[in-house]
């Protein structure tokens, strides 16, 4: 009765509807999910939804991590599945009822094949910082941990606030360019959550252009054009090193004249994580410094 | 007179091309301000530094390996005596294809003493395979077209395998991207640094093969018809075969082994200037640079900013017009 009772009242984002006492999910991608009862036994196949599952779930409920998971430390007490290419046989021993992934890291017929062999697949995907403290919410709501997920979303979500009130009239917006591999080089375009934590930090992503792909490939000759003033991908010697070695034409930009060239914490940045948070405030410490 | 005109068309054709490649970047530029990037510099001007430093070396580099590409191509087509070799028949791009992911993936640093080192390391590649290949074509003293072939096929699956397995057992999406963008050609690390290298390679073989082209087109009529002709046969291939591996092995080390200019170009060459044309070698030079400037043209208009692999291009364009050229009733491969 309890569960009937928690069905009809999670009809917000990622539930949809109850038939009987099946549970009926719709995730990020407008797949629609059926589960038999409440997941008690769960995994994920991206590391930031492994990062929200233990913020939010009993950790026992957990059952296996992904190569890449290493936040937080309790992870390591979990067996590692292979998430590319799945490793179809560890996941049916770890038997979970319902696996967590995010748009892009798991393809679609691969979640297919994993609910033909009685595993539902749910995806989250995420453009903004609201997106990922919506995205905490809903994990909460489909494990019963609303309580949970609310009050660490509530916490974050005025953090959050307080930042972006701190630097909501800033005059000279910095323009950030963000790499993620130097050769051939690709950086953080406007779909990424970058993008919004740099707008709540009064700062803009240098790259104002809108690709299709979120990680887009530039030319030297469009990084030199946009002139950013400050680069994010490494230190400044390891930049020196494995970058401007290469592309000695880019030592003109503002960045590398005013030496405005930082290293964010790699399992930061990348994962829309429930330390998003800390992620803003790394970032405020390179532009406010 | 015919080959006259077909070379002056060639030659307009690139400058033509060389000038529409300048007006095409990020930074959108007329003619007068590339006349001006050029005779008026500016050196605070960011818009002339991007036409001088990074537009023109890149159209460069661009003309300098589609020429080498199809030179070595010509080359190797003569020596097999078949239409079907082009310049990686030797492993020269599979070898380089390793050199490259071996410092990718993390077993050599990427820069040391300033110097970039994947182009380094593809050279050595190449050369290291290059020598394998030849030393398993090379039997009871005598260079054997055939074996070399067989030889080439094999060990390049090798280490085209070799290259797939720590391509599948990378741990990084990043280097993949290296890798899968290395494999498909880009002309976007051009730099001044970087052109001197294959541009002198070309131009020191198009100079020997100035005075080797004769006995080229009479290696065409097979190696004993050569033979009685007076022509050195051993000789001759031993310099093909060394042209071969170091313009090649340049050219792909500064911009990934890009397919089938290698292969197409030494046939337009014959279909338009004839089988044993006496300046065939520089006409395919020509127009393998102007292919290729042709191709990264294309490739940066119909992908912007950062271009489409030139490889595709390259394949979608030349094979078409391959297919035709072969249809066509009067074309030869040799005389």
């Amino acid at each position: 009765m309890a569960f009937l009772l928690l069905i009809c009242w999670a009809c917000g984002s990622g539930q949809k509807e109850s038939e009987g006492e099946e549970l009926v999910l719709q995730d990020d991608l407008g797949r629609e999910i059926r589960l038999k009862r409440q997941p008690e036994r769960v995994m994920a196949f991206a590391s930031s939804m492994t990062e929200m599952l233990f913020a939010v779930c009993d950790t026992a409920s957990i059952v296996g991590r992904s190569p890449q998971c290493d936040y937080p430390d309790a992870v390591y007490s979990k067996p590692v599945v292979n998430n590319y290419p799945v490793d179809l046989e560890q996941v049916l021993a770890l038997k979970p009822d319902l696996i967590f992934t995010v748009e892009g890291i798991t393809p679609l017929d691969m979640a297919a094949r994993l609910e033909e062999l009685g595993i539902p697949v749910y995806y989250q995907k995420y453009r903004s910082v609201e997106d990922i403290l919506k995205g905490i919410e809903d994990i909460g709501r489909i494990m019963g941990r609303e309580q949970q997920a609310n009050y660490l979303t509530d916490s974050l979500r005025q953090e959050v606030q307080t930042i972006e009130r701190r630097y909501s009239k800033q005059a000279q917006r910095q323009r950030v360019l963000a790499i993620t591999w130097s050769d051939p080089i690709y950086v953080y375009g406007q779909n990424t959550i970058l993008t919004d934590q740099l707008r709540i930090l009064g700062a803009q992503n240098a790259v104002q252009e809108v690709f299709d792909q979120p990680y887009p490939a530039l030319t030297r000759e469009y990084i030199l054009k946009m002139n950013p003033d400050v680069l994010l991908g490494g230190s400044i010697e390891r930049l020196e090193r494995e970058f401007f070695s290469l592309y000695p034409e880019l030592r003109k930009i503002a960045a590398y004249q005013n030496k405005r060239i930082y290293q964010p914490t790699g399992n930061l940045i990348e994962r829309p994580s429930p330390r998003v948070v800390e992620s803003i405030r790394e970032l405020e410490s390179f532009l406010y410094p | 007179m015919r080959s006259a005109f077909y070379f002056i068309g060639a030659i307009l054709l690139i400058v033509v091309a060389l000038a529409l490649g300048l007006q095409v970047g990020t930074f959108e530029v007329d003619l007068p301000t590339i006349w001006n990037a050029f005779f008026h510099h500016d050196p605070d001007n960011t818009t002339h530094y991007a036409i001088t430093n990074l537009r023109l070396p890149r159209l460069l580099l661009a003309l300098v390996v589609g020429a080498s590409l199809a030179f070595c191509g010509y080359l190797m087509q003569a020596m097999v005596n078949n239409g079907l070799a082009d310049p990686y028949l030797l492993g020269t791009a599979s070898g380089a294809s390793l050199g490259a992911v071996i410092v990718f993936f993390g077993f050599i640093e990427v820069s040391i003493g300033g110097f970039y080192m994947p182009p380094v390391f593809a050279l050595v590649g190449a050369f290291v395979v290059t020598l394998v290949v030849v030393v398993l074509g090379y039997r009871k003293r005598q260079l054997i077209p055939a074996q070399l072939l067989l030889a080439g096929i094999a060990i390049s699956s090798l280490v085209t395998a070799i290259v797939g397995l720590l391509t599948f057992l990378s741990d990084s999406e990043g280097k993949l991207k290296s890798v899968i963008f290395w494999s498909m050609g880009s002309f976007e690390r051009a730099s001044w640094t970087l052109l001197p290298y294959p541009a002198t390679a070309l131009l020191l073989a198009l100079l020997l093969f100035a005075f080797l082209q004769k006995q080229l087109n009479i290696l065409l009529l097979g190696a004993d018809r050569a033979q009685a002709l007076g022509v050195n046969v051993a000789q001759t291939r031993w310099a093909i075969l060394g042209t071969v591996s170091v313009v090649t092995g340049f050219a792909v080390a500064t911009s990934g082994p890009i397919g089938f200019v290698g292969l197409i170009i030494p046939h337009v060459t014959r279909g338009l200037m004839g089988a044993t044309g006496k300046s065939n070698l520089l006409f395919c030079a020509f127009v393998g640079g102007l292919f290729m400037l042709l191709c990264d043209l294309l490739s940066r208009i119909l992908y912007p900013p950062a271009g489409l692999p030139i490889g595709i291009i390259t394949s979608f364009f030349g094979v078409p017009f391959f297919v035709y050229l072969l249809s066509q009733k009067n074309y030869k491969f040799s005389s």
